[in-house]
């Protein structure tokens, strides 16, 4: 085992920033958020949750994939520019299993998406493993840990003077080679995985539930707002506009744009002609949970959701999904 | 005081339930965290899940429109009750104006209001309202506490006057700039009930779907003046807000104009329609 001191990490993570855009946890106007950053300094490892995952850097909330030139009768294509090699520091166990959801969709099945397909090979993730479970973290009822190694290249464990360092892929070695690390016996501290775990329903329980009463009633008080879907590190749907950015006579320019989109919104299911398969807000916030623990289950092999509480943090109205999980167990329609 | 009033709460649902006076009694409660959240209860044995305290800051009118909008009444619609703070019955008043909710509908459980806990000590937008009972209502329960009203000085709005144009933009840009387009705000929002927002039109598109900071600019600044005298400053958006956006400041200067140009309060006095949403052919303003 690998042990660095504090002002050990600091000198290296200085000199990767020449090297590569380092993103990590960083202050903005009070918020933890995963920005990019030009110093060390500016970096927060001592924290709990941030209010976003960082899933935009894979599936960014904006992203222009095409841009058009019309002069005349001539047309210019051009392709977005070019990511550069990306490092992520501090990102959590949870979060880093939530990109599995993401690589489900978009990078496991032919065709890849090639933006996706980009930005997950030329970043590098830096794990850093959580003491225990905070307010809200169930991610041991859903086959995570608080210190879970498997979708980070690095995994860092946080000590009383340092950090422990555990090397997991090529990635990583590469990214530690020159770091001045000392070798230790002592063992890794185990991180407290005591907390309640949640019921989780297997995916074929769920369509027996489809029709019960109580979807209904717990929409009852969601807002329809998209927050649970842009907090969460599995929610994975965008939409794709084009927009003319500026247009003269004989000139256009045209921008066609892929972001986020929420499956909360009225709007996200209509289809050409108006109709809307999902009209009400019981139907959308199920449709939610289904392609969680079922949908996706069933169609990529894992459950999308990963236990990082962030849904359930966020809500305006405490929808809670452990509750939900919890309360399926015995649904209305059979009392 | 609270527990007063949370009584007052149940006993009134608990009677309007059982005599099939409303369907369905909207209030506040617990969940098993012990996070406030809005309720619906629908069944007399289930009035102990209503709580009240300090703390309950969700605007309850949001669900009103829903239930006792004038095109959800054609088939008889129950009634529904809704327990509501002096905020929450100006929301009602605007709604009800705008004829958004039909008044008969909804059975108002006026709440005899303290006004919401902000950290140690009362919110300081609860401590400027005038009214520790709502101006309206069917029931009232608890009564007046007597609270010293802060006087209404605009502090909060002449910090953002004081700034030159560029500075506002820059803090405007600064706040907005992690903004998400999450559109809790505007779902939390009583005053927003439109059925499709402009920023999510489609054809014709008005907005791009980019998360940058001149669409969720647009979009702030579009709300705000959407609610011209008819915010109730209620904070629920600011309430609902993840990234905790100080958006009710937009509201506040907008409030500020409009009681300067018509003397009026969003919500304030149910014989009075909202100035935006009335014509007079005689009318001068002085602009």
């Amino acid at each position: 085992m690998k042990a660095i001191t504090r002002e050990a990490l600091t000198t290296w993570l200085d000199g990767l920033t020449g090297r590569y855009t380092l993103i990590a946890p960083r202050l903005v106007e009070g918020e933890l958020l995963y920005r990019s950053v030009t110093a060390s300094a500016e970096i927060v490892l001592e924290f709990r949750r941030t209010v976003l995952s960082p899933k935009t850097f894979f599936l960014p909330d904006t992203q222009v994939v095409l841009e058009v030139e019309k002069r005349g009768t001539e047309t210019t294509l051009a392709e977005p520019e070019v990511v550069k090699e990306q490092v992520i520091i501090g990102v959590r166990p949870c979060d880093a299993r939530g990109l599995r959801a993401l690589d489900a969709l978009l990078l496991d099945r032919p065709p890849a998406d090639a933006y996706y397909a980009e930005r997950r090979e030329k970043t590098t993730l830096i794990g850093l493993a959580c003491p225990r479970l905070w307010e809200d973290c169930f991610c041991t009822s859903l086959g995570g840990a608080p210190d879970d190694a498997s979708d980070v290249d690095l995994m860092f464990y946080e000590g009383r003077t340092g950090y422990w360092l555990s090397v997991v892929t090529e990635k990583g070695a590469a990214l530690v080679e020159g770091l001045r690390t000392e070798e230790t016996e002592q063992a890794l501290p185990a991180s407290d995985i005591s907390g309640e775990r949640v019921p989780v329903l297997a995916p074929d329980g769920w369509s027996a539930l489809f029709d019960d009463a109580y979807w209904q009633r717990l929409a009852d008080r969601c807002l329809s707002c998209h927050a649970c879907t842009y907090v969460c590190p599995t929610c994975r749907c965008f939409d794709v506009r084009d927009d003319t950015t500026a247009a003269g006579p004989g000139y256009a320019h045209i921008q066609r744009l892929r972001a986020w989109d929420s499956c909360m919104a009225a709007a996200y299911r209509r289809i050409a002609g108006g109709h809307n398969p999902r009209p009400s807000k019981a139907q959308r916030l199920r449709n939610r949970y289904y392609c969680k623990f079922c949908y996706s289950p069933i169609d990529f092999g894992a459950v999308a959701c990963v236990g990082c509480g962030r849904c359930i943090a966020v809500c305006p109205v405490a929808i809670d999904i452990t509750e939900m999980l919890a309360d399926i167990q015995y649904p209305i329609s059979s009392t | 005081m609270s527990d007063d009033i949370e009584e007052g709460i149940r006993v009134r649902a608990r009677e309007l339930l059982s005599l099939g006076e409303v369907g369905c009694v909207v209030g506040y409660e617990r969940s098993p965290k012990g996070r406030i959240r809005p309720a619906f209860v629908y069944d007399a044995g289930d009035v102990h899940r209503l709580v009240w305290d300090q703390t309950c800051h969700h605007n309850l009118m949001v669900y009103l429109r829903e239930r006792v909008a004038p095109s959800r009444t054609n088939e008889a619609a129950p009634r529904t009750a809704v327990v509501a703070r002096p905020c929450d019955v100006r929301a009602l008043n605007v709604l009800i104006h705008e004829g958004q909710v039909i008044r008969e509908q909804v059975f108002v459980i006026g709440v005899a209001c303290p006004g919401m806990l902000d950290g140690e000590g009362v919110a300081e937008h609860c401590q400027r309202c005038k009214e520790r009972t709502p101006v309206f209502y069917d029931a009232l329960v608890g009564r007046a506490p007597k609270v010293d009203v802060l006087d209404e000085t605009w502090a909060d709005v002449a910090g953002l006057e004081a700034m030159s144009p560029a500075e506002r933009l820059a803090f405007w840009t600064r706040e907005f700039d992690r903004c998400i387009r999450c559109y809790a705000c505007r779902q939390a929002c009583p005053g927003c009930y439109c059925f499709e927002c402009l920023v999510e039109q489609v054809d014709p598109s008005w907005v791009s779907i980019a998360h940058k900071v001149p669409e969720k600019a647009f979009f702030h600044v579009m709300r705000a003046y959407h609610l011209a005298g008819r915010c109730v400053e209620c904070h629920a958006c600011d309430q609902a807000c993840p990234m905790h956006i100080p958006l009710s400041l937009l509201n506040r200067k907008i409030a500020k104009e409009v009681k300067a140009l018509f003397g009026y309060v969003a919500g304030g006095d149910p014989e009075i329609p909202p100035p935006l949403a009335t014509f007079r052919k005689d009318e001068e303003l002085p602009l």
